[in-house]
């Protein structure tokens, strides 16, 4: 008898997500087939990565994620050019770490300035992520969203506690929320219909499920996003059809493997960029293979690794 | 709406639209048709007539159409006898009057000088006046925002002037206090403005102080349904003449209402009723006729002689607002840090409640109009009257009121009390009911906290969480001993009734269970269905609570099934919950049988408090709860069992199940119910004992309680059959299990 190869059909397919205009613009999500399944149904956009520039640097970083960018590293523009000319971006994340009231707790009026200039100086589109602290980004993004009016930014993480003034602005002033929830399939789906529920249309919001690094709960986010994933096209649930994005960028760059010298832990072996590179990019192919339209990274390196494995999947 | 209403607002607009075609006749003979007319440095046109109708008015030359769009609308003055019971032609009229304001208003911007400020966010002392005219798109981009994250909950559009400058400056304060934006135009009868006299009373007006001067005239009020039309245009995503989507979007999301201060004309009540075409009702101080019948609007449409005092908690009743209080006003640190926080006795400035005296909190429902919002009264001794170290006995009394309260919701929130209170740094709050016992330490005292801090919080934190189903609350304190005990009194006789409604409901009679999947986070194919005879398996969560908590967040974990036709009686089988069942579970179940452990059972999560397995040789049944760690009768202790049947499965011959669950008429009846139960752990089974005794006389066997066998019996099914043959044990003679 003959192989026939079996097809799983799909209800239902995960939403298109437009960022940027213009030249600039970029196209997530779309599919409609559990990840890289191209055989059984529409894979219309290559999952995208977005490399991350910092406003402000933490002293703490391995010198792997320094050394690309010693040269800009205190000049956030420059640093994003750099990804973008030098290390083929095809989109940048700026983390506004600046902003966090613990630390340098510079003013949402500052931030929204750096990324105004930033978006206008690049020719790819931009991400703006707050500083994690949730009263203090609702401030920070909603100012962002003003102050780049028309720019279609994506913008986020807008959580529970603050997603009212983030989403609002971005439909105020036309960009792309990114909804997290704490490793929850219903808090998910509630978040976008919290969300949609303002005004916003489900096509503007991404999600991200809270991402654990490889060794730090990588398996908790992939099951919530496989999850997510399986309502969204088997079960056609239309809450569920937003795509995903993944921070994983700071959660591998803050691994203990990552960071410990060989002399802090000898069975690591001495080459700590090739350990780091490899965290990072291990975690990015689990978050691809789980469904991820969106990645978030920073290591030049670990990022071609895994362009060449969207490459080859695709 | 009133006949004397629906007259005066026709004979209202039929005036105004005389005049604003007269009006339009002389622009076009100074100007000539081409000459442009716009609001300043906005997108939408005439907005009014532009949102509803998609017409676009560039020029003199096209505002004659919009006047023939008037006349369409216009229906006759009613003559004397005809009775016109229906709101239609008094709305049609309102909206003619509107589009013609909408005209009226921007011919001002031709004449010269200008009568407003356009593009100024705030009139300044060095102006000529104070009037800002419609706002451009900037401003209403940046104050939309604020409409649609909440931030800004509604505006007032206040039409004459307060009875002194004085109340003036009160209700603008008050609307301030709530985040209200008032938008003012027109004036009283003798020419006076609410603007001017809260500019005479020294209050800083424009949009960053929220007190927007729009207009001198009434006509300017059209700026406040411009607004409100652009915000649906802009933020709604409504296109332009798609009218109804733009009244709706206002009726449901920009919580706008009128303020008519002083006396109402003809040309008010078109106006007026041009606004409840938005879903905005009318609140007046003076005696006009009432529209209270609810239809338009949320509630009711017209409102009248409400005292100038009173007048904006009216107003926030009547268009249903709901308030948030983004810092609860107390001298000590709130947050859930502090729930955990023990106050040692030498830490201590006083106890309240507890072993040694009484305590209690009893929160229950009243009408809207008899609960005061915010009011919190200490009777009794309060902090600085004791001395450090003493005790007090504690009533906490609460009055809410709320267009969607329901009396059932009054047990969830007074269960709230513990956590509300404990979340103040310095307050611990121990036990519910009857058996409250509290601490307040030395430190919160010192640092200002006395009792009616409680009202506060308790006040702050239920409209946050709460404002779904709360817009009262009212908290009254009693420390004096013998209040305490006479309302104790009184609130046990509700906690009895309560206890009682729930015991009184049966499946039968109940045609809407609620799903709970709040569980799916770790058993992604696990779904409850509460039912008020069985409750969710982890006993946290029974039919009122799903109800409550449904109502509360509608699109939460808990929905609404109904149930549906009955397709097996017997085995607890509805069409409804099981067309529910197959997508809620990621359609990895098509059938939930809600009273067997045989058949479709339910499926099991993984927080069961206990779990019924069958006993297939001694064709009974056992339950083992969690805090059993020993063997049981089926061959494995609870852990083991709890691997087995969790996860969200359908296990035939297990099911997990809540311990109360164990007393109902509906435990596993299908199977026989208690009567085929044999054997239990003996802790779980005394603590059961009432519940098992009162279901034993029920079903005519008074003395269940000694036939169900214990680990001191035997924890092997043979040592149970034996048991169960010395007592004559009733599964015995039942139909076999399988
Ligand atoms: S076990 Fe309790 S919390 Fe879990 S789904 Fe059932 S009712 Fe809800």
């Amino acid at each position: 008898m003959a192989f026939s190869a079996v097809s799983e059909k799909y209800s239902g397919k995960m939403r298109e997500m437009e960022i940027g205009t213009g030249d600039k613009k970029v196209v997530v999500g779309g599919q409609a087939t559990m990840p890289f399944c191209t055989f059984d149904g529409d894979y219309p956009h290559r999952p995208v990565i977005a490399m991350e520039v910092y406003d402000v640097v933490d002293p703490e970083w391995p010198a792997a994620v320094v050394d690309p960018f010693k040269d800009v590293i205190n000049d956030p523009v420059a640093w994003a050019k750099k990804n973008v000319e030098e290390y083929g971006a095809q989109m940048i994340c700026l983390q506004l770490a600046s902003t966090d009231p613990n630390g340098e707790n510079r003013s949402a009026d500052e931030a929204a300035a750096l990324a105004k200039e930033m978006a206008s100086a690049l020719s790819v589109p931009l991400l703006v992520w707050g500083s994690g602290n949730v009263e203090k980004d609702a401030d920070v993004l909603s100012k962002v969203c003003e102050v780049c009016e028309g720019m279609n930014l994506l913008v986020g993480p807008a959580v529970e506690e603050n997603y009212k003034k983030i989403a609002a602005a971005a439909l105020g002033y036309g960009h792309n929320v990114v909804s997290q929830s704490p490793i929850d399939v219903n808090m998910a789906k509630q978040m976008n219909i919290l969300i949609s529920n303002l005004g916003l249309p489900m096509e503007k919001i991404i999600m991200e499920p809270s991402t654990g690094a490889l060794g730090y709960g990588v398996e908790y986010t992939y099951s919530v996003m496989e999850r997510i994933s399986l309502a969204a096209l088997s079960q056609n649930d239309e809450k569920m059809q937003c795509p995903m994005i993944n921070d994983l960028g700071k959660e591998c760059w803050k691994a203990r493997e990552v960071k410990l010298t060989d002399e802090e832990e000898p069975s690591f072996g001495p080459d700590m960029e090739k350990r780091g590179v490899l965290w990072e990019a291990m975690t990015a192919f689990d978050m691809l293979l789980a469904g991820s339209n969106l990645l978030i990274m920073r290591n030049p390196k670990a990022v071609k690794l895994t362009e060449q494995l969207i490459s080859e999947l695709m | 709406m009133s006949k004397i209403i629906l007259s005066s607002a026709i004979r209202g607009a039929h005036k105004i639209v005389d005049r604003v075609e007269g009006k339009i006749n002389a622009a076009l003979e100074k100007f000539g048709a081409d000459q442009d007319v716009k609001l300043p440095n906005t997108a939408y046109y005439l907005p009014v007539i532009y949102g509803m109708t998609g017409y676009k008015v560039e020029k003199i030359g096209d505002m004659p159409k919009v006047i023939e769009m008037c006349r369409d609308l216009l229906p006759e003055v009613p003559s004397e006898e005809a009775w016109l019971p229906y709101l239609g032609p008094g709305l049609d009229a309102g909206m003619a009057a509107c589009f013609a304001y909408d005209v009226e208003e921007a011919l001002k911007y031709l004449e010269d000088p200008c009568p407003y400020l356009p593009m100024k966010e705030d009139p300044e002392d060095t102006d000529p006046d104070i009037w800002l005219g419609a706002a451009d798109d900037v401003i209403l981009r940046k104050r939309g925002v604020e409409f649609v994250d909440g931030s800004a909950p509604g505006f007032a559009a206040v039409v004459g002037a307060a009875k002194d400058v004085e109340t003036a400056v009160a209700i603008a304060k008050e609307l301030q206090e709530k985040s209200i934006y008032v938008f003012m135009a027109g004036p009283n009868p003798n020419g006076v403005t609410f603007a001017e006299q809260l500019k005479e009373g020294g209050v800083q007006l424009g949009w960053n102080t929220r007190l927007v001067p729009f207009g001198k005239d009434v006509s300017a009020a059209i700026h406040a349904l411009g607004f409100a039309t652009r915000a649906a245009l802009t933020f709604g995503g409504i296109k332009p003449g798609d009218f109804k989507g733009n009244l709706l979007y206002n009726k449901y999301r920009v919580f706008a209402f009128v303020l008519a201060l002083d006396e109402v004309d003809d040309e008010k009540y078109a106006a007026a009723a041009g606004a409840i075409n938005w879903g905005f009702p009318t609140i007046a101080d003076t005696d006009i006729p009432e529209i209270l019948p609810t239809g338009v609007c949320t509630y009711e449409h017209v409102v009248s002689n409400i005292p100038q005092e009173e007048i904006v908690s009216k107003a926030i009743e009547v268009r249903g607002l709901k308030i948030t209080i983004t810092k609860i006003d107390i001298p000590v640190s709130y947050g859930p840090a502090f729930e955990g926080e023990r106050i040692k006795k030498d830490a201590m400035h006083v106890e309240l409640g507890g072993p040694k005296s009484m305590g209690f909190e009893f929160a229950y429902s009243k009408p809207l109009d008899e609960v005061e919002d915010g009011k919190f009264t200490v009777v009794g001794p309060d902090l600085d009257d004791v001395e450090v170290g003493g005790l007090l006995p504690i009533g906490i009394w609460i009055e809410l009121a709320g267009r969607k309260f329901q009396e059932d919701f009054e047990p969830i929130l007074e269960r709230q009390c513990h956590h509300l209170l404990n979340g103040a740094e310095g307050v611990l709050h121990i036990g519910q009911r009857d058996i409250v016992w509290m601490r307040i330490s030395k430190k919160a005292y010192e640092a200002g906290f006395r009792l009616k801090h409680f009202g506060t919080i308790l006040h702050a934190k239920m409209h946050n969480e709460f404002g779904a189903i709360v817009d009262k609350v009212q908290v009254t304190i009693y420390t004096d001993e013998e209040k305490v005990k006479e309302l104790l009194a009184v609130a046990r006789n509700t906690w009895h009734e309560r206890d009682n409604r729930l015991a009184d409901m049966t499946d039968e009679t109940t045609e809407t269970y609620y799903s709970c999947t709040l569980c799916q986070s770790f058993a992604p194919t696990h779904v409850c269905v509460v039912t008020p005879e069985r409750p969710g398996l982890c006993g946290a969560y029974n039919w009122l609570d799903c109800r409550a908590s449904y109502e509360i967040n509608p699109h939460g974990p808990n929905q609404p099934i109904e149930k549906g036709e009955t397709i097996d009686e017997r085995l607890g089988k509805w069409k409804g919950v099981d067309e529910f069942v197959g997508p809620a579970s990621g359609n990895a179940f098509e059938s939930f049988a809600a009273y067997s452990i045989m058949e479709d059972p339910m499926t099991s999560c993984g927080c069961f408090e206990a779990i019924a397995a069958c006993l297939f040789a001694a064709n009974a049944i056992m339950v083992v709860d969690r805090d059993y760690t020993g063997d049981t009768p089926c061959g494995m202790p609870f852990s083991t069992l709890a691997g087995t049947v969790g996860g969200g499965l359908q296990t035939p011959g297990f099911v997990g199940i809540s311990k109360f669950y164990i007393g109902s008429k509906k435990f596993i009846s299908a199977e026989g119910g208690l009567k085929r139960l044999a054997w239990m752990p003996k802790a779980l089974k005394e603590q059961l004992k009432d519940l098992i005794d009162k279901r034993g006389e029920e079903i005519g066997i008074p003395n269940m309680y000694d036939l169900i066998a214990t680990e001191e019996n035997g924890t092997t099914e043979e040592e149970v059959m034996a048991f169960m043959s010395e007592v004559g044990h009733p599964a015995l003679e039942m139909d076999p299990l399988m």
